[in-house]
């Protein structure tokens, strides 16, 4: 308790320094969210497990060009020359993107399941809303408390690729289009968003962490599982060619029906989502012969509509959840 | 004044909560008391801007309730009578939060929060998560992040919940000693009448939504025709008799009697003095009369 003593004067003295404006609180919050993240050694382990693709790709390309490269000669030299012929480098950002979605929802759990519901249950907007900040900062701060360190989750894989990519095949075409890193970019901006916006939401309807994350790893799932079983049932009938029976000639129209309820799930959406931005159906994983098509793209702008709306859907729900007035009770 | 409001009026749809409500809330502590449902929590929410009057307006600390419910927040500190924590912080961390909030830069923000987590006497515990603490601890760590960034307002609801005795005393002497010569201003509203009289120099009594009663609580205690209670240690009929005789009334509360005699303080003691030797009654006690502050607060719902 207040003491005054000889060596420590420890009664309560005022506070005369220099106070902010009391503008753009909400970074005050995001940058809580950002630090509390990147403390997390499951943050950073999630983040390296979501690189596989692109490490696996990198080591296929390192290994074939050092066979080439042991081995001189024109067939050896032909065979590597072939094997880039078949890559599609955008596709590949494409795949390092699908495939590490399940990460990204782990993450997506991970920052904002108790974004807002371990809030509501410690009570901690009375703390915040007291401070000169409102509604608008402390969602602004908490979305973007997730969406910073998802974004960065996602990012930092791809533009390890990027920079050995650009670095060692510029020859092979990996520059040629000067606009394909910044729509990478988009995608990725794009599916941070919705994971943050959604997650967000169903965070600000829960005072308990697990309860939201449960549920969101519960509309996340359920969606997926039913627009993979449409697919399924698809290429059963299909004879498990999937591709829309393209490959076949004519395309049924219950064929292109299933191609677009591939897409109604939350990942089904963002890989539809990179595929529409990135202008690719996709092609074969890693560079190799596949008799597998790939289910084409969406078209562009009702995909990118969809991620906007459930976007605002997330945080209106947020919105509506979070009651400033109830700040004293 | 540290607070002005006029003609205050706040609704919830069809029911008035404030209903031209006006009160002047002077500078020192100031105890916000009133029954359930008088009325309080609107008035601190309209105070923090949280809620615009429908009709009057006023002013905290010189700042307009209706425009200014930001800067009126980075002034003022607020101690939430519940529970309240950011979750998977430390104190440190919590309290520096706080007053990163209120607009104090990051390295400011940390340093100040190390003095006043000493000072609430949480020095020890700094580095242990919030969600650990005793209620004692939470209800001093919602003291050290009201106060981080020095508020020159301090809004106390029911500082001294869920508290044992000495973690009570301790919470009065914390909030007297702010309050009294460091320059910050204190409300405090609490349902404990001897809470108040402890540390508060000023009340404010709130009643359906109107304020029935403000002032100091010296003022507010005295009673009418400044009467004096006198303790005997025996009952004296002949005394009574003997200071009736003398044309003074008096009231018989068991042992002690309340008497008012005209004259100055001086003479009426030495005429109380004077009648009991001669009356040989032993006077064992003599003091002013007052009224208890639930006296004046009964009395001021009752109004």
């Amino acid at each position: 308790m207040p003491d005054s003593g000889l060596i420590a004067d420890l009664s309560y003295r005022g506070y005369d320094g220099p106070l902010l404006p009391p503008t753009h609180r909400w970074w005050v919050i995001a940058r809580l969210g950002v630090r509390q993240a990147f403390r997390k050694r499951a943050y950073w382990v999630v983040t390296a497990l979501s690189a596989w693709y692109y490490l696996v790709m990198m080591a296929v390309l390192f290994f074939f060009e050092r066979a080439a490269q042991s081995a001189p000669g024109p067939r050896s030299e032909a065979g590597f020359e072939a094997f880039l012929g078949r890559i599609v480098w955008k596709d590949q950002f494409l795949h390092g993107f699908g495939f590490a979605q399940l990460l990204y929802l782990i993450a997506a759990l991970m920052l904002g399941a108790g974004a807002i519901a371990n809030d509501n249950r410690s009570k901690a907007l009375l703390v915040i809303l007291s401070k000169p900040c409102d509604k608008r900062d402390y969602l602004a701060g908490k979305w973007m408390g997730v969406f910073l360190p998802l974004l960065t989750m996602m990012l930092l894989p791809s533009l390890v690729f990027f920079l050995y990519g650009a670095l060692s095949y510029r020859d092979y075409g990996f520059l040629d289009n000067p606009w394909f890193f910044p729509k990478f970019l988009l995608v990725l901006v794009l599916g941070a968003a919705v994971h943050s916006s959604l997650v967000i939401g169903v965070s600000s309807l829960f005072d308990q962490g697990r309860l939201a994350g449960a549920s969101y790893a519960g509309i996340y799932f359920l969606t997926n599982f039913f627009t993979q079983l449409m697919v399924f049932a698809w290429l059963t009938a299909q004879g498990f060619r999937r591709g829309g029976g393209r490959v076949s000639g004519g395309q049924s129209p219950f064929a292109e029906y299933v191609d677009r309820l591939y897409y109604l799930s939350v990942d089904g959406l963002l890989i539809g989502l990179c595929k529409a931005i990135l202008g690719t159906d996709g092609s074969p994983q890693f560079g190799m012969p596949s008799p597998i098509r790939p289910v084409p793209a969406p078209p562009l702008l009702p995909t990118v509509a969809v991620a906007v709306a459930l976007c605002v859907a997330g945080v209106a729900v947020a919105w509506s959840r979070i009651r400033a007035v109830e700040v004293v009770r | 004044m540290v607070a002005s409001l006029q003609n205050l009026t706040v609704r919830y749809g069809s029911f008035t909560a404030l209903d031209s409500l006006s009160a002047e809330i002077p500078e020192g502590c100031v105890g916000l008391l009133g029954p359930n449902g008088a009325g309080k929590t609107t008035l601190i929410k309209t105070m923090l801007g949280f809620l615009t009057p429908a009709e009057g307006g006023g002013s905290v600390l010189g700042l307009d309730i209706r425009t200014q419910g930001r800067e009126i927040r980075q002034r003022v500190g607020l101690m939430p009578e519940q529970d309240c924590h950011i979750p998977g912080l430390n104190a440190v961390q919590f309290v520096a939060f706080a007053g990163e909030l209120a607009g104090m830069p990051s390295e400011l923000a940390l340093r100040r929060a190390h003095e006043v987590l000493e000072y609430c006497g949480l020095g020890e515990a700094r580095y242990r998560n919030v969600e650990t603490y005793s209620t004692g601890m939470k209800q001093r760590i919602k003291l050290a992040q009201a106060l981080v960034h020095g508020p020159r307002l301090l809004l106390l609801d029911e500082p001294t919940n869920g508290l044992d005795p000495r973690g009570r005393e301790e919470m009065l002497d914390l909030i007297r000693t702010v309050s009294h010569g460091k320059g910050v201003n204190v409300i405090v509203s609490s349902h404990l009448l001897p809470d108040v009289e402890r540390v508060c120099d000023h009340v404010v009594v709130v009643s359906r939504g109107k304020v029935t009663e403000q002032g100091a609580i010296a003022r507010l205690k005295v009673i009418e025709g400044r009467p004096i209670d006198i303790e005997l240690k025996e009952e004296s009929p002949e005394f009574v008799r003997a200071l009736r005789d003398l044309g003074a009334a008096v009231e018989a509360m068991g042992l002690v009697l309340r008497v008012r005699l005209e004259g100055s303080a001086e003479q009426v003691s030495a005429t109380i003095f004077r009648t009991a030797r001669q009356t040989g009654a032993q006077v064992r006690g003599l003091a002013v009369a007052q009224r208890s502050l639930e006296g004046v607060f009964e009395e001021a719902v009752r109004a």
